[in-house]
């Protein structure tokens, strides 16, 4: 197993920088290797330009300026992502990097002459963990709908592999938080690292007739 | 005079979103309105949250120091149109960056209690017009989640009288046609919005 870590916070001391220690934690035990991509720390930058949107759609050069990026997606099998929530949604961070990581051919591949459709390019990853804080009670950010959740746990889940399991917690009204509200998160977050981690799921039994 | 902003983020000039930026501003024009037009790519605008930012993020009224001027134009608003692509499922970190940035506590909202309250209700109509890759099918079962970002998020800190939300999907097999009819739609509703 070989997992990347996509961690953005601006500060290093946040709760989020704790649920990225606890996620390592459970990686170490289990002992996987993994990568940490620190956006933030690593200065990335996320917008993505206009010479960059010139060859978008060209797969034998748009991975250029993020080669290294692509090619910790394409060695990795589990994809973590650890994030506040802002405005319901991905940090500008975190966004931009997938704006501009997950590009055509690899990412995804674009219509051609044999198939209609986007087909998913990430098929590599089998595992997708999203571990996030937010500021909304859990009823507001359901009734807004929960834009950042699903742009990765819906979106980017359907360009991984089918069969891809994957995990979520997130702890919601943080600025009303605890430090027992805090220290019942990241157990939680352990618990589900390991079931994430842990023993691929069973084949689905055979249907009799 | 209705004052509006119009945020806009694309970064190429011959894009299809750049016609429809276009076409929005003559639109709003055309109805004798002050249009204070934000495009983030050309401003060169830092779509990053920094970790001063996030350390004073709720320290109302200072956290508005290193965005004052786009604090200053939001707030003067009162129809605000936001004119972007959709790229993997969501804004470009562009326009994602300007809520972080901009839409701060005591500015887009304030919280009571811990609860978010609208702040920017001088803002009476909203409107969207974006581009997705995707049809509307997949973008249904993801959620469709730029959708819900303005139709939710963003309507539930303006409180608007009136929004639309125009969306051409499936822009990588439309044709001159469809792309032609959408152009003229974004027109119609913003001469009506």
């Amino acid at each position: 197993m070989r997992a990347l870590i996509v961690f953005c916070h601006p500060k290093q001391d946040s709760f989020t920088g704790s649920v990225l220690a606890t996620v390592r934690d459970r990686l170490d035990a289990a002992g996987v290797e993994y990568r940490v991509r620190d956006l933030y720390r690593s200065n990335f930058a996320p917008v993505l330009t206009a010479g960059e949107m010139d060859i978008y759609l060209d797969e034998s050069v748009n991975t250029g300026p993020v080669a290294a990026d692509v090619e910790d997606l394409r060695w990795a099998d589990t994809l973590i992502f650890v994030y506040p929530t802002w405005w319901y949604g991905l940090p500008a961070m975190l966004k931009g990097w997938l704006d501009r990581v997950l590009v055509p051919g690899v990412a995804f591949l674009m219509p051609d002459g044999e198939n209609k459709d986007i087909r998913p390019g990430l098929t590599n990853i089998t595992r997708l963990g999203v571990f996030t804080t937010c500021g909304a009670s859990w009823w507001l950010t359901r009734f807004i709908g929960a834009p950042g959740k699903r742009t990765l746990l819906r979106g980017v889940r359907l360009i991984c592999a089918r069969t891809c399991k994957t995990t979520y917690a997130a702890h919601h009204l943080m600025d009303s938080s605890s430090d027992a509200s805090r220290k019942a998160h990241l157990r939680k977050v352990a618990a589900r690292m390991d079931r994430l981690i842990g023993a691929p799921r069973a084949a689905p039994r055979e249907q009799t007739a | 005079m209705t004052r509006a902003m119009v945020l806009f983020a694309h970064p190429c000039e011959e894009s299809f979103s750049a016609a429809l930026h276009k076409r929005v501003v003559l639109a709003l024009e055309g109805r004798g309105w002050e249009v204070d037009d934000c495009d983030l790519y050309a401003e060169d605008f830092s779509p990053v949250l920094t970790e001063a930012e996030r350390r004073g993020y709720h320290e109302v009224p200072d956290n508005t120091g290193p965005v004052a001027a786009y604090v200053e134009r939001l707030q003067a608003a009162e129809a605000l149109v936001m004119v972007f692509p959709v790229w993997n499922f969501g804004y470009p970190a562009m326009l994602k960056g300007f809520l972080d940035r901009v839409f701060l506590p005591g500015v887009s909202f304030r919280l009571e209690d811990g609860h978010v309250r609208p702040n920017l209700t001088k803002i009476r109509r909203l409107a969207a017009v974006t581009t997705y890759g995707g049809t509307r099918l997949r973008a249904a079962l993801c959620g469709d989640p730029p959708r819900k970002c303005v139709t939710r998020a963003v309507w539930h800190v303006c409180r608007p009288r009136k929004m639309r939300y125009l969306a051409l999907y499936d822009m990588n097999r439309a044709d001159d046609d469809r792309r032609a009819r959408f152009l003229g739609r974004v027109a119609t509703e913003m001469e009506t919005l």
